[in-house]
């Protein structure tokens, strides 16, 4: 018997298979300031989130909420244009659909990108990280059945059965992101971080290697919480990308994280962030993170099946 | 989100209905501070269960009613007894009176907590003036669709606490004669204390105390435009080399043997806000 998150996930990917009966091999998430990057692709099809079965819409600043289906580079890739956060009161097991979805269509590589405040003061805004690695700060989303109580009846903005207090099918569900079999140490591809880098040495920009610290927000972090995060280990942190990361590392996916650098938080000397300006820094960067996404699927080939890099 | 917003102004008919004055602070009173609602020239009291949308407190020490009145001649709202992620309540139950206040009129919040000390240069009994605060309660009250007329759906948090209200209380305290320390306060949702772990982790952080409670309070506040002030008494000392098993009884005399010191410092902070 498929449990209905199962099912949910069929009924998505038949919704995109019914007009694009193709598989892709890669999936691509574009973030906050991000959507151009999926024009630079062949287009083949392109969908609204509304046309695809369980596909919230996108309300965050910025995002488009598209899924655009196609070419790049000669590789059949997925991307998707807005996405959901858990800030905007979405569960984990809609923030990370899509991710089931596209590996469900038969994607075996992720390619996720995201804003971030830079926390290392080595960075620059406008700078792009390679993620490496990454500190989940998203804990106590989801609230197990009983603990806390419910305080609104469900609306049609937030139907009872996509509230994140209680998926009848996994009642723990809030204890770990997907499933037991995720090596985290393994989340980050690093021959895709090493082409990343690669790719931004030979045409010039600047590109680190980092660890991405994710936290809830949606409010910015207090200059202690900026100490805290860089003391701890963090070079950026974001509110978004480790839900998708962690559920496509669990079925099996490889990863590859970009983070555009927008801001870079100097606690002893801080300056309130305009969440336009993080627009237009993303915006900035944009060019970059599109020849690194261009430049990997150029680096990609078929190899029985599944891809490979090529040899260098 | 959209619900939240009538519930703020079924909760602000219920109070203009008992007092129909517009105040300047809101004030919350934590753990053991409720002495401190004497000192007010009460022109209205409402139980909380008087007030549409307004959860029950459930612990010793909250009493659960809202004062309207004066205070050093400024109009102002006290909450005696507030509400905790530990008692079950979310975060925005536990926030929708800082929102009634703002929606009242209040533009500046007064939220005081008792807590325990970390750093160790402190004492118990010594007042804290907190500088800035390390949410580590895995919660938000943001978290959902936002109603722009409530706020920024990114709200700023780089200087949460009022630096002004900061050096006046300091100034206040110091003419009283009264030890007060400014620093950072971690938020955890408890209800167990912590471990010396745990004491270790917060510290190394760069935390100096640590408490239950005020942090969801102050992101709304910041939310939706208020100056905040932030209080803690620090109730007992949480040092993980030698650390005693705490108690409740004993921290809740510690927080009213204290209280005169909260007591002078808040007034001090009020009469300078009628001159200011």
């Amino acid at each position: 018997m498929p449990s209905a998150a199962s099912v949910r996930v069929s009924e998505s990917a038949a919704s995109i298979r019914q007009v694009w009966p193709t598989t892709p091999k890669i999936g691509l998430i574009l973030g906050t300031g991000l959507s151009q990057a999926a024009d630079r692709m062949k287009v083949e099809q392109s969908l609204p989130f509304q046309r695809i079965a369980h596909f919230a819409s996108a309300t965050a600043l910025s995002h488009a909420g598209r899924v655009v289906c196609g070419e790049l580079a000669g590789i059949k890739t997925i991307a998707m244009a807005g996405r959901c956060h858990l800030y905007e009161g979405y569960s984990y097991d809609q923030v990370t659909l899509p991710v089931r979805v596209m590996r469900a269509l038969g994607a075996e590589i992720l390619i996720v990108s995201n804003a971030s405040g830079g926390l290392n003061p080595g960075y620059r805004g406008g700078d792009i990280m390679v993620m490496t690695d990454h500190l989940n700060f998203m804990f106590g989303v989801h609230r197990p059945a009983g603990l806390f109580s419910r305080s609104a009846p469900p609306s049609e903005k937030c139907p009872a059965d996509t509230r994140c207090a209680e998926d009848p099918d996994r009642p723990d569900a809030w204890m770990a992101p997907t499933n037991s079999d995720v090596r985290c140490g393994w989340c980050y591809d690093s021959e895709l971080i090493d082409v990343s880098l690669a790719i931004a040495r030979r045409d010039g920009f600047r590109a680190h290697r980092g660890a991405y610290v994710a936290v809830t927000g949606p409010n910015y972090e207090t200059r202690a919480e900026y100490r805290m995060f860089r003391r701890i280990g963090g070079d950026a942190v974001g509110m978004s990308t480790v839900p998708e990361v962690l559920t496509a590392a669990s079925l099996g996916m490889r990863v590859l994280g970009l983070s555009m650098v927008t801001n870079v938080a100097l606690p002893d000397s801080p300056e309130k962030v305009d969440p336009q300006d993080v627009v237009e820094w993303a915006a900035r960067a944009e060019p970059h993170l599109c020849r690194i996404v261009e430049g990997v699927a150029g680096h990609l080939m078929p190899d029985s099946g599944k891809l490979r890099l090529r040899p260098s | 989100m959209v619900e939240l917003f009538d519930k703020i102004q079924e909760a602000v008919h219920a109070v203009r209905t008992q007092w129909d004055v517009s105040p300047k602070v809101g004030i919350i009173l934590g753990t053991g501070l409720g002495g401190f609602a004497q000192e007010i020239d009460v022109e209205a009291s409402l139980d909380y269960e008087a007030i549409p949308h307004f959860p029950r407190s459930t612990v010793a020490g909250h009493r659960g009613r809202l004062l309207c009145g004066r205070l050093e001649g400024v109009p102002i709202l006290a909450m005696e007894g507030r509400f905790h992620l530990y008692e079950g309540y979310t975060p925005k139950q536990i926030t929708l009176p800082v929102r009634v206040m703002r929606a009242l009129g209040a533009d500046t919040l007064i939220v005081s907590n008792a807590c325990g000390g970390m750093n160790p240069y402190f004492r118990e009994g010594d007042i804290m003036v907190i500088e800035d605060h390390i949410n580590l309660m895995g919660a938000n009250p943001l978290i959902g669709i936002n109603d722009e007329r409530l706020g920024p759906r990114f709200p700023d948090m780089s200087e949460a606490y009022d630096r002004k209200l900061i050096a006046r209380a300091l100034r206040v305290a110091h003419r009283a004669d009264i030890t007060a320390h400014q620093g950072v306060f971690v938020a955890v949702s408890g209800p167990c204390l912590e471990t010396r772990a745990e004491y270790r982790f917060l510290r190394m952080i760069g935390a100096d105390v640590v408490g239950m409670s005020t942090v969801p309070e102050v992101i709304v506040a910041a939310h939706c435009g208020m100056r905040v002030l932030g209080i803690s008494t620090i109730t007992d000392m949480c040092l993980p080399d030698a650390l005693h098993p705490a108690d409740l009884n004993t921290i809740l005399a510690v927080a009213n043997a204290a209280e005169p010191k909260l007591r002078t410092i808040v007034r001090g902070v009020l009469a300078e806000e009628a001159n200011a």
